[in-house]
């Protein structure tokens, strides 16, 4: 590796050097008490899938490049030098690690692994080692605030054809749109991914709550997020945040996706506008009386995963299974469960990656906690995690349905 | 209904975000180039979908037809 890259390498790790970071890097006793907390090592028992084991891939790089012993006589510590050899470890521990930050919650010093493999990532993406398909699909989504103009028109008609699919699930007023697009001062403005499953059940939702709501012509996965690149993932949240405050909406409901929610919910700042999660806005439907819900439609016992980036990394445990309960009396709890839960091993891009063997091989623990539930329907509310456990359903043949909360709602609900 | 020289046709109806734009990536170095690729969905989203990822790697949607599946004709530039 030339000084030039050194350099670059040196300057972007530099960028990512808060006062949290510099205490997470010095910080660390190496007590091992973060090491069984891990879905991938529990699964797979290596080292290097252990969170001291992913952080000491980056750390040994700070005590190289940004501690005094380091910088004068390397050789006296653990401290590396940034080499080729070396960056193969940090794309490496940067995309094995999901960034479910389960390991924080046990750490007595609270060193946040997933934020020091956000500058793996961030060292990764300099190196241009980032993964292709991530750069690919995060270009896709900035090149998109172009392309909108020309496709608008045929986006709509896009949208439009589906509105008997959801009439069918709930019976629109005369003269209302079944899904509202584009509508100025709308109380929500619904931000969905690309396919029909994202956008039916919850604007039948929306609509038996009577909302003023309009669907948002982007899609609401942040693909910059995913590729550890902090200028992409704002350009691309920009779109959304842009396209809300000239629409004048209240609120921003994000759909069932939780890096969407955490990023628009943590990492872009203030807005004029508030930011939740549909399940959130689901949940007060309930509580206002707005939605009634049948709890007969569901067969057998119901149990929830916790999505990582809306639960662990966003707050939202209460709602969800607020809305379980009025949709079952046979939900199941998973052991561990909220804060303490299991990552489903399909977060920080591998999905989108495919890495199927290994999302297969690091979640078996995943699999080991939903088959103690005994429950006959796996209820998540992340398009992420719903992909990672109907593979693992398939792949360990676990024999559960994986539903989407949403459509459970969608399909539970009554008219008085 | 439009009628074009299809090279190979890519089934991509109901699949999980963002499997339609990662298969069509991974699918359009499998035509030659000045070939075309139509792609059956069920996504509204891969309208806008496909059109950005063809400005951003350089390719080129010819023309996107309504309907259950909608199918979208993209032809490899490059
Ligand atoms: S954030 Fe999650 S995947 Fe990453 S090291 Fe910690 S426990 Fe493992
Ligand atoms: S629990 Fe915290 S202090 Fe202990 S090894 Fe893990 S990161 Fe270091």
């Amino acid at each position: 590796m030339d000084d030039k890259k050194k350099q670059e390498l040196l300057d972007a790790f530099s960028e990512k050097l808060t006062n949290a970071v510099r205490l997470y890097m010095d910080g660390c006793t190496r007590c091992g008490t973060c090491i069984d907390s891990c879905h991938a090592y529990q699964s797979m028992p290596e080292t290097r899938y252990t969170p001291v084991g992913r952080a000491q891939v980056v750390r040994r790089l700070f005590d190289r490049y940004f501690k005094l012993s380091g910088r004068i006589a390397p050789g006296m510590n653990e401290a590396v030098e940034f080499t080729d050899e070396w960056m193969q470890q940090v794309l490496d521990a940067a995309y094995s690690c999901t960034g479910c930050r389960r390991c924080m919650t046990v750490c007595p010093f609270g060193i946040d692994t997933q934020q020091i493999q956000g500058i793996a990532k961030h060292l990764v993406n300099t190196a241009g080692m980032t993964p292709v398909v991530l750069n690919m699909l995060a270009d896709m989504s900035i090149a998109k605030a172009e392309t909108i103009e020309d496709t608008r028109e045929n986006f709509e008609q896009g949208v439009k054809n589906l509105e008997a699919e959801v009439i069918e699930k709930w019976k629109s007023e005369a003269g209302e749109d079944a899904i509202p697009i584009g509508a100025q001062d709308a109380n929500v403005l619904y931000v969905a991914l690309a396919g029909k499953h994202s956008i039916i059940p919850a604007a039948a939702v929306m609509n038996a709550a009577k909302e003023k709501w309009s669907l948002s012509y982007f899609e609401a996965v942040n693909f910059g997020a995913f590729a550890g690149n902090p200028a992409k993932t704002k350009v691309i949240a920009r779109r959304i945040i842009d396209e809300a405050t000239r629409l004048n909406v209240k609120e921003v409901a994000i759909c069932e996706c939780g890096t969407a929610y955490r990023v628009m919910k943590y990492m872009t700042g203030d807005h004029p506008f508030k930011v939740v999660s549909v399940v959130e806005l689901f949940a007060r439907y309930v509580k206002e009386g707005r939605i009634k819900l049948d709890k007969s439609k569901i067969e057998g016992g119901v149990t929830y995963h916790d999505p990582c980036q809306m639960a662990r990394n966003g707050g939202i445990y209460d709602e969800p299974r607020y809305l379980l309960e009025q949709l079952t009396d046979n939900f199941v709890e998973m052991t561990p469960t909220r804060e303490d839960n299991w990552c489903c091993g399909g977060g920080g891009g591998l999905v989108a990656m495919g890495e199927k063997d290994f999302r297969m091989k690091s979640s078996s623990v995943k699999v080991d906690q939903v088959k103690a539930t005994g429950a006959k329907v796996l209820c998540t509310a992340c398009e992420n995690c719903h992909t990672q456990l109907s593979d693992l359903n398939e792949h360990y043949d676990v024999g559960v349905k994986v539903e989407f909360l949403s459509e459970l709602l969608a399909d539970a609900l009554v008219s008085e | 209904m439009s009628n074009h020289d299809v090279a190979k046709t890519l089934d991509l109806k109901g699949l999980p975000c963002p499997m339609p734009v990662v298969k069509m990536s991974q699918e359009i170095g499998s035509v030659s180039v000045g070939q075309i690729i139509e792609v059956l969905t069920t996504d509204p989203g891969s309208i806008s979908d496909f059109p950005a990822w063809a400005k951003s790697t350089g390719n080129e949607v010819l023309e996107t037809v309504q309907g259950d599946p909608i199918k979208i004709y993209v032809k490899r530039l490059k």
